[in-house]
This record gives C-alpha cells, structure tokens and sequence, in this order.
C-alpha cells in the first residue's frame, strides 16, 4: 500500500515500511505513515514500544534498517533537511553551566539564525525571557523543559518531533504548552508528540498506537474509541494491543502472560 | 551509628562494582600492568655500554695511557668501552653531537711536565650533556677504569698518580641537574595529560546529557564538531602550554619580606633553542589530546571510566616515552611500543630544541613534529569517524 496514494498529497512527514533492528531486537518492525502538514500527531504507547527509535529514524539521526523516512520529501538522514526540523530529545540536553541565552543561542548559530529577535521571542514564548542571563544550573525542573522546547522552536522549524515534552512539567504549564502546539500548527507546522500519557492525546488531531515496533491502530480519538466501543483511550490501547483491561492477552491461543500471570 | 545502615552504604558500592565490572578489572588490572611494565623496563634495560673515545694531546706518555686504556677496557669489564681515538677535541665533540660516542677522554698536552713537577695532573672529560643520570654513571665507570689504569702504569714501587678529572658537557652546562633536563620534556606530557582528560570528560558529558543528539538533530557536520571541539580547547590548552613554559623558561627571585623568607618563582630553565618550537610541539600534542579525548569518551559511559584511561593512555606513555630512560634502552618489544606512543616524539623534539638549540632546519626536529602532526590527524579522523557510528 503506497502511503503517499491514500493522503493524495505531499506528506510532511511519510514512513515506507519504516524498520530498525538492534540485534535481534526489532525497535521499528514495519512502520507505514503518512502526516498532513498543519496537524498535530499524537505517538502513544508504553515505555519501550518503540517511540523513540521511531522519532530517531523520522528526525534522521539513526539509519533505518529498512524502509525509508522522508521530512518534505526528502529521504533522511539528510542533514541539510535537519534545519527544517526541530526536535526535542526526551532527556534535558542542555549544557548546565551556560546561561539560558548562551544555550538557545548556541542551537540557533547552528540553525543559521542570526540575530537575537528569534533567539527573543522563543524565549518569550515559554516565558524565560527574564531570564536569559541565568545558568541552567539553576533552572527548575520545569524551566528547563520550557528552555528544551524554546531551542527547539527558535529556528521555526515546519516539522516538529517532541519526545515526551510535558514529562515533569506542571499541570498550568502543560496546558501552555498545548497552546503553542496548536498556535504552531495553525500556522502549517507538522507536530508529532510522543506521549505514554493517555489525556494528553485528545489535543491531538490524529492518534497513532504503537506496541512492539508496530502501529497497531490509528485515527482520531473519537474513531478509536468507537471503533474499539470503549469511552477510554486506555482501554481502547488495550484493546488493540490484543489485551483485557488487566493488560492480560485476549487470545486464548496464545496462552497467558507470564509476566502478567498472578 | 547503626550497623545495618553502615552495611548497606558497604553493600552499595560492592553492587556497584558488580555492575560495573569494568572498574572491578581496571582496580586489579591497571596496577598490575603498571608495576609489570615498570619491573621490565628497569630489570631489562639493555646494559649500557659506554662507548668512549681518547683524544691524545699528550704524545708518548698519552700513548702509554691509551694502551693501558684499551687492555683494561676489553671486554668492558667495567661498562667502558674504548671504540676509538680521535686526533682533536672538537672531533670528539661532534661526534658526541651525532651520537657515536657516549664519552671523550681528552689526555692534555700539558700531562707529562705536571706529573714531572709533581703537580696532580688534570684530565678532561666530555659529555652530551642532556642526561645527568646516565652521564653520572658513565662518569662512574671511567673514574674507576681510569684508577685501574693508574696502578698499571706507575712505576713499580711507587704510589699511582690519580689525576684530576674536569667535567665538559657539549650541551648546557655541567651543573645542569634533572630539573634542567626533565622540566622541558614534561612539557609534552602535561599538555597532553590535561587536555585529554577535560576533552574526554567535556564529550562524554555531550553524549550523556542528550547534547549531541540535540547537536546532530542540526545541519551540522561531524568535522564542523570535531574542529570546533579542538578550536576552542586549543586555546585552553595554548593558555596552558603558554604558562607552563613561563614558568620552566623564567625565574622570579622573591627577596625576604617580614616573616616571608626569599623564594624563587620559574624554574630557570635554559633553553638553548627557540622556545616557539617547543610551544609548537606542545601544541600539536594538546590537539591530538583533543580528538583522542573525544575517540576514547566512546567507550566510557561515565566520568569514571573516562579517569580510567589515564594508567591505559598516559603512564605507559610516561614510562616509555624517553622521559625517564632512553628508548634505545628499553627491550626490543617496549622500543617498538616507545616508536608510535606521541610522547616519545615530542620528548624527543622537546629535547632536541630546547637542550641541544635544535631549530626548524634540524632533520630531527622536522620528522618529530611531521610524526606528532600525523598523529593529530590520526586522532582527529579517529574522533570524527565516532561521532558518525553515534548516528548510524
């Protein structure tokens, strides 16, 4: 199935039979994707599913194993393309003895941004403009998250790959985040958020479910819900990943989990 | 204090080193091959025998020394070896300069009148000058064959005349002690040493922290990384460099102030050659360090182990470097090991410029620093082709 045929336009972000193994283990086992520019993509699925390595391969900093990965059309990696992404890698990734300016501008120089207005108004947009001459050393937890994203967007990317990026982020802020997210997608940026937390997905306007390198459902949030009859999101993953509402298989052939066995 | 707290702080580390198991064997290994190494260099020493040369001024009496020299010296019995005769002093020197010869033994043409004046006659010694520890025991060696010597030629019945033996060097001057000799050749070392350990920490921290995955999630280019990284610890490691040299080269006399007594500040160290080329040489090594530092953070997952390469990567390159015992010294497997370590060749450029006032145009001077430039480049390719398996 061509993935391009069933969007019947140029996808902002596109995965052909998408795979990458370490060793025996299979990270991404085939994974087919298409997403619209302008809208905003939910990545759920549990710790180990495949998230990351999925973003890794989509952001062209591994090499697949199989398949391919296009930004704009172009097969990554390809590094010239890289400035038309921004990611935000799960872990902090800021040097903790610079200051809040000297971190965003480092990652702008080498965007190519010159000037301090982006470098401004991406620090004003997660509301650490006063305090760009502090070290992060002293940042909270929170403040760095928020520096995370304002490096991230400061050379306005068109695609977007967040890893988790409301992890230890307060509720308040959490909602401010959502905002920019959606402010940014209106404006035509491509936004893919990995996630693990359920109530976050219905800010999103497409859901992918992933488990064991595969996606194993996709949609909106309402046609997953009702295509699995289930007003949760958390049961309708279960559902589709094959398991009762204990995490236990629904396939009787296949006999009982032993790790999730009483 | 409750013992069961105590125990499991104990407990703690036991099951930190479980897990890494890495630690646990350098704990054991790293020592091991340290004091092994250290053993083999000192129990194999090649035996060193000194090879001398007799420049007669002295005409039949002289003749009669040289013979007496050359029976005694057969076979070396004492470590001396006579190889030759040179007909002038300044013959021998050069050949001290080239290496040929480890010691002359000039016989003045003054010796026969102050032994028949009654005068204890005075014999010139000369050496290389640039290392005072195995000069001192080729010394040794003479002064003891030349006693042997004294009792076979004096008349049968009367005392042997023991001459007086003066002290020449081609290089420094005779009073140079280990400091003079030792402080410009740590030079290399030191830049080396510091600048690996920081840029071995500062990349791993990179790759820890998520830096590096934000750094390579940008259009920039792994050599961009690897320049920049050796660009801006270069001017660290210049600074460095720079202010060591200062202190070896120069020498402040601070005179007694109030309780304070008068102390020196510098070494003093005369460098008989340009100082810039010695900086030069310095410099190659801190970059090479830079790379090597950002090659070998690869295989550490923390700060630790990044310590860790310190008795892998900079005690065998202390040991075997030439610092301490010359390489032409060291057993044939160690001399191969000496020949690729950097070490060797900024020591031996060191050495070169900085005691014997070797310049650029020196042939000696121009291999070490090709070779020390080699190897940054090595090191360089080596740091850059990391970054790359990072992403793939």
């Amino acid at each position: 199935m061509n993935a391009r045929a069933a969007v019947g336009f140029e996808p902002a972000v596109e995965a052909i039979g998408l795979r990458k193994h370490f060793g025996p283990i299979h990270a991404v086992d085939g994974i087919d994707l298409a997403f619209t520019p302008g809208r905003i993509y939910g990545l759920l699925g549990p710790n180990g599913s495949g998230k990351t390595t999925l973003i890794r391969l989509l952001a062209g900093l591994a090499r697949p194993s199989g398949g391919e990965a296009r930004i704009l059309g172009l097969t990554m990696p390809d590094r010239p393309t890289l400035g038309k992404v921004g990611y935000m890698p799960q872990a902090e990734a800021l040097y903790p003895d610079l200051s809040v300016g000297e971190n965003i501008g480092f990652f702008a120089a080498l965007q190519g941004v010159r000037g301090s207005a982006a470098i401004d108004r991406s620090l004003d947009l997660v509301e650490l403009g006063s305090r760009k001459g502090a070290p992060v050393l002293e940042l909270s937890g929170g403040m760095r998250r928020r520096l995370s994203l304002a490096v991230t967007l400061v050379h306005e990317p068109p695609v977007l790959f967040l890893d988790e990026p409301t992890v230890g982020v307060d509720p308040a802020l959490r909602v401010q985040f959502w905002g920019h997210f959606r402010k940014l997608a209106d404006a035509g940026t491509t936004i893919l958020v990995a996630s693990h937390v359920m109530d976050e997905a219905d800010r999103c306007d497409e859901l992918v479910f992933v488990r064991a390198g595969r996606v194993i459902a996709r949609g909106t949030g309402a046609d997953l819900r009702s295509t699995a009859g289930t007003d949760n999101l958390e049961t309708a993953f279960l559902r589709f990943a094959g398991l009762d509402d204990a995490g236990r298989p629904l396939d009787a052939g296949r006999g009982p989990d032993p790790e999730a066995a009483p | 204090m409750n013992p069961r707290r105590v125990a499991a702080v104990a407990r703690r580390i036991a099951e930190g080193f479980r897990r890494d198991r890495r630690s646990l064997a350098l704990l054991v290994v790293a020592p091991l091959v340290i004091v092994a190494l250290l053993g083999w260099v000192l129990r194999d020493q090649k035996s060193t025998v000194v090879d001398l040369a007799v420049v007669n001024e002295a005409g039949a009496i002289g003749s009669r020394i040289t013979d007496a020299l050359t029976t005694a010296t057969a076979n070396a019995p004492n470590g001396v070896s006579l190889v030759e005769t040179d007909e002038s002093e300044a013959v021998a020197r050069d050949r001290i300069r080239n290496g040929q010869i480890d010691l002359a033994l000039v016989l003045p043409s003054t010796l026969l009148s102050d032994v028949a004046a009654g005068h204890q006659p005075t014999l010139t010694v000369i050496t290389a000058g640039t290392d005072p520890a195995a000069e001192g025991g080729a010394f040794a060696s003479l002064q003891s064959v030349l006693g042997t010597v004294a009792s076979t030629i004096a008349p049968p019945g009367s005392a042997p005349i023991i001459p007086k033996i003066e002290h020449q060097t081609v290089y420094l001057s005779p009073d140079a002690d280990q400091v003079d000799v030792l402080a410009p050749v740590f030079l290399g070392l030191f830049a080396y040493f510091f600048v690996f350990i920081l840029t071995g920490i500062s990349f791993l921290r990179e790759r820890v922290g998520g830096t590096l995955e934000r750094l390579l999630a940008t259009p920039v280019t792994r050599a961009e990384i690897v320049l920049g990284y050796a660009i801006g610890f270069s001017v660290f490691a210049t600074l460095q460099v720079l202010i060591l040299l200062g202190y070896v080269l120069g020498r402040i006399d601070v005179p007694t102030i109030g309780p304070v007594g008068a102390f020196t500040i510098g070494l003093g160290v005369q460098s008989a050659g340009n100082p810039a080329i010695a900086f030069l040489v310095a410099l190659l090594m801190a970059v090479g360090a830079v790379n090597l530092g950002i090659y070998l953070s690869t295989f550490a997952r923390t700060e630790l182990q990044v310590l860790q390469f310190i008795p892998i990567v900079i005690v065998p390159q202390g040991l075997l470097g030439g610092i301490f015992w010359p390489i032409d010294r060291l057993p044939d497997i160690l001399q191969a090991i000496a020949h690729v370590l950097p070490v060797t060749y900024a020591v031996d450029a060191l050495r070169e410029v900085m005691l014997k006032g070797g310049d650029l145009g020196s042939s000696a001077v121009q291999t070490d620093l090709l070779v020390l430039a080699g190897i940054a480049v090595l090191f360089v390719l080596l740091g850059a082709f990391t970054i790359k398996r990072e992403v793939a």
